[in-house]
Formats: C-alpha cells, sequence, structure tokens
C-alpha cells in the first residue's frame, strides 16, 4: 500500500516537474530580419500601380536634363528667376503622392546641376525672408553682411502642372491597371506664355494590393 | 593500334566542334563581357540574356554570340544649350515586346566622371522593331559617354 502511494506520488512529482519545465522557457534566441535598404531609383520588393520612388527619380531627372537643355530657360545672357514649388501642381489622379516631393527633388537637382544658369526664388520660404528683412529695418538686428535690397526677388517662370490617371480593373482576375500622366510647365509670370512642357506617362499593371501612404 | 588513331582523331575534331557550337548561359564566367575592357563613346549590355559572346572551341576562328537585342547606331550631338544628347537606336530581333531599362554615364576627356548621377530610363522595344533611348547631360562641357541597357526586372 505504502509503496503504491510513493509510486503515485513520484509519478506527479515527475509529470510537474515536466510540464514546469516546458514552461520555463520562452526566449526565442533567434536573429530579427534586418532593414534592408533598397536602391530609391530602382523598383523595390514592394510594387504597386502608384507612383513610386523609381518613378519619382526618373521623371525629375528627365524634367531637369529637358530644361537645361532648353534655350529659353538657360540660354539667357542674365540668368532668368525661377519658382519650383507644388502650389500649382495639381494631384488630381487617384495615386497618393505628396507632390512635394515631386518639386522638391526638381529645384534640388537643377539648383545643382544649372550651377547658376538659373536662379531660383524660394517663394516658401518668403514668410522667413520677410521676418528677418523687418527685424533689419526695425534696428532689432543689424544689416548683415551681404547687401540690402528695395524688395524680395520676382520670379520671371514658374513651374506648374497636373497629375491624372486612368484605372481599369480586371474582374476575372483581381489584377488592377493604372496609366499616370505627370504634366510639367514653365508660365511666363508677365505674359502668361508657357516656355517649357514636359510630360512624363506610364502605365502599370499588378495583382497583388499594395497600400500607399 | 595505328588504325585506331584516325577514328580518334575525328571523333576528337568533332567533339571539339561541337563545344564550339553550344551555346553558354547568361550566368556563364566564361562570357567575353565580363572582362571587356571600358570603353568611352560605347553602348554595353549589362544584362547578358540581351546579349552575350563568349569564346568558341578550338580551331574556331568567331567567337559564339547569342542575341535579342541588338545595336543599330549610337552617337552623340550638342544641344540648342551647349550640353550633350547621346542617343542609341536599339534592335529587337524576337517576336516579343521587350521593357529595357538604359543610363548614361557622362567622363569628361580626362576620363572623369562629371555630370549628375545617372539614372535609369525605362522604354519598351517593340517585337521584330527599331526603339531610341535619348539622354541629355546637364553640363555645357565636352564629354565621352558609356551607355548601359539592361531588361527590366
Amino acid at each position: 500500500m505504502f509503496k503504491k502511494n510513493a509510486f503515485i506520488a513520484a509519478c506527479t512529482f515527475a509529470a510537474t516537474s515536466i510540464l514546469v519545465s516546458g514552461c520555463a522557457s520562452n526566449i526565442e534566441n533567434v536573429q530579427g530580419k534586418p532593414t534592408v535598404y533598397e536602391d530609391a531609383s530602382t523598383t523595390g520588393s514592394v510594387g504597386g500601380v502608384g507612383i513610386e520612388s523609381q518613378d519619382v527619380v526618373a521623371m525629375t531627372d528627365q524634367m531637369m536634363r529637358d530644361m537645361l537643355a532648353n534655350p529659353m530657360l538657360t540660354g539667357r545672357a542674365t540668368p532668368p528667376r525661377i519658382i519650383i514649388d507644388n502650389e500649382y501642381l495639381k494631384n488630381e489622379s487617384t495615386s497618393v503622392i505628396n507632390t512635394n516631393m515631386l518639386t522638391d527633388r526638381l529645384r534640388i537637382e537643377l539648383n545643382r546641376a544649372a550651377n547658376g544658369r538659373m536662379v531660383f526664388v524660394g517663394r516658401h520660404f518668403s514668410d522667413m525672408v520677410q521676418k528677418e528683412r523687418d527685424l533689419k529695418r526695425d534696428g532689432a538686428v543689424d544689416g548683415g553682411t551681404i547687401r540690402q535690397t528695395a524688395a524680395q526677388a520676382g520670379a520671371d517662370f514658374r513651374l506648374g502642372g497636373r497629375i491624372s490617371s486612368l484605372d481599369a480593373i480586371d474582374r476575372d482576375t483581381g489584377t488592377k491597371s493604372r496609366y499616370s500622366q505627370i504634366t510639367f510647365e514653365m508660365i511666363d509670370l508677365e505674359l502668361g506664355t508657357i516656355v517649357w512642357s514636359g510630360l512624363y506617362e506610364m502605365r502599370k499593371a499588378a495583382r497583388d494590393n499594395v497600400v500607399y501612404r | 593500334m595505328i588504325k585506331l588513331i584516325k577514328p580518334l582523331a575525328a571523333v576528337a575534331t568533332c567533339l571539339s566542334l561541337l563545344t564550339g557550337c553550344a551555346s553558354q548561359s547568361s550566368s556563364s564566367t566564361e562570357l567575353i563581357e565580363r572582362t571587356a575592357p571600358i570603353t568611352m563613346n560605347s553602348v554595353a549590355f549589362t544584362d547578358y540574356d540581351l546579349k552575350r559572346t563568349w569564346p568558341r572551341g578550338f580551331g574556331q576562328m568567331e567567337n559564339g554570340e547569342s542575341y535579342r537585342l541588338s545595336l543599330v547606331q549610337h552617337g552623340q550631338r550638342p544641344s540648342a544649350t551647349g550640353t550633350t544628347e547621346v542617343y542609341v537606336v536599339l534592335r529587337n530581333h524576337t517576336d516579343y515586346d521587350y521593357q529595357i531599362e538604359a543610363r548614361t554615364q557622362f567622363f569628361d576627356q580626362d576620363g572623369v566622371p562629371v555630370d549628375v548621377k545617372p539614372t535609369w530610363q525605362r522604354s519598351t522595344v517593340p517585337a521584330n522593331s527599331l526603339a531610341t533611348y535619348r539622354e541629355l547631360s546637364t553640363t555645357t562641357q565636352p564629354l565621352q559617354y558609356r551607355v548601359e541597357v539592361r531588361e527590366v526586372n
């Protein structure tokens, strides 16, 4: 009788020990998946039908090179003053995109490449400039070291444009297709004429569901 | 023994000829393009599926060649503002449209890389037809170029 009770107790102890030891280790000692850097100018591992990084790079690069080959913009004795911002670049497409990505990259790359052949007016920084000008005129700060002008720079040309798209979907396969058209136009700010135009278009088809944010 | 020499020699010759005719895969390390010197004012297919050449076996005068696209002509000319325009005309020898990417690297007369970072430009070469790729430089100095062409992933 005693032996039987001892045997049952031993079995219970052993089973409890196994259970406790099984629950004790929750640590998974494995290496995590590292972040992968991808080339912004090529198609990445996640891709859909919208405007993506490689499209932004390719279209702004193409527009920059085309503008620098236009004699109306870069063939002048006095470099023209140009505004490039997204104030007049309208997104009327179904693609979700911050249009500043296009205008910022275009302005920065163009400014670096033009090397004085064009002068860029930072109209989106005009309030910052005005505040400093007011402080100088009020005598709160001195006049700086460069010069004083009667007013901020007026511009000769300004970039305008539009993003539009046409979507189609195959109900049988779920394949989605989008034709995107991005137009860029440089407007003479006195006469209203268009002195340069650039067009970038593409059509993409994909079955995977990608969410752009 | 002497009687065997002739048939053996014939077999050896046939084998060497057959080896010379065999195609090389695009991943082969035997491809001539892999170690070809970099030349200026040239066009290179960096995707060996599009075009590749390899040395043939013993007794073969010409290299083996396999291609889907070929180069018709290329060159450069100044734009209206003095920048350089490079053009490349490609021919598609297949029955299928080919989506390609091309980019141009510009170098000055000393071979020093200049201009902005090259960017891949997409284009389609229609089946059994021609397509032209164009690229403009951003600087007005005299330039040399090297164009790279690959298939879109």
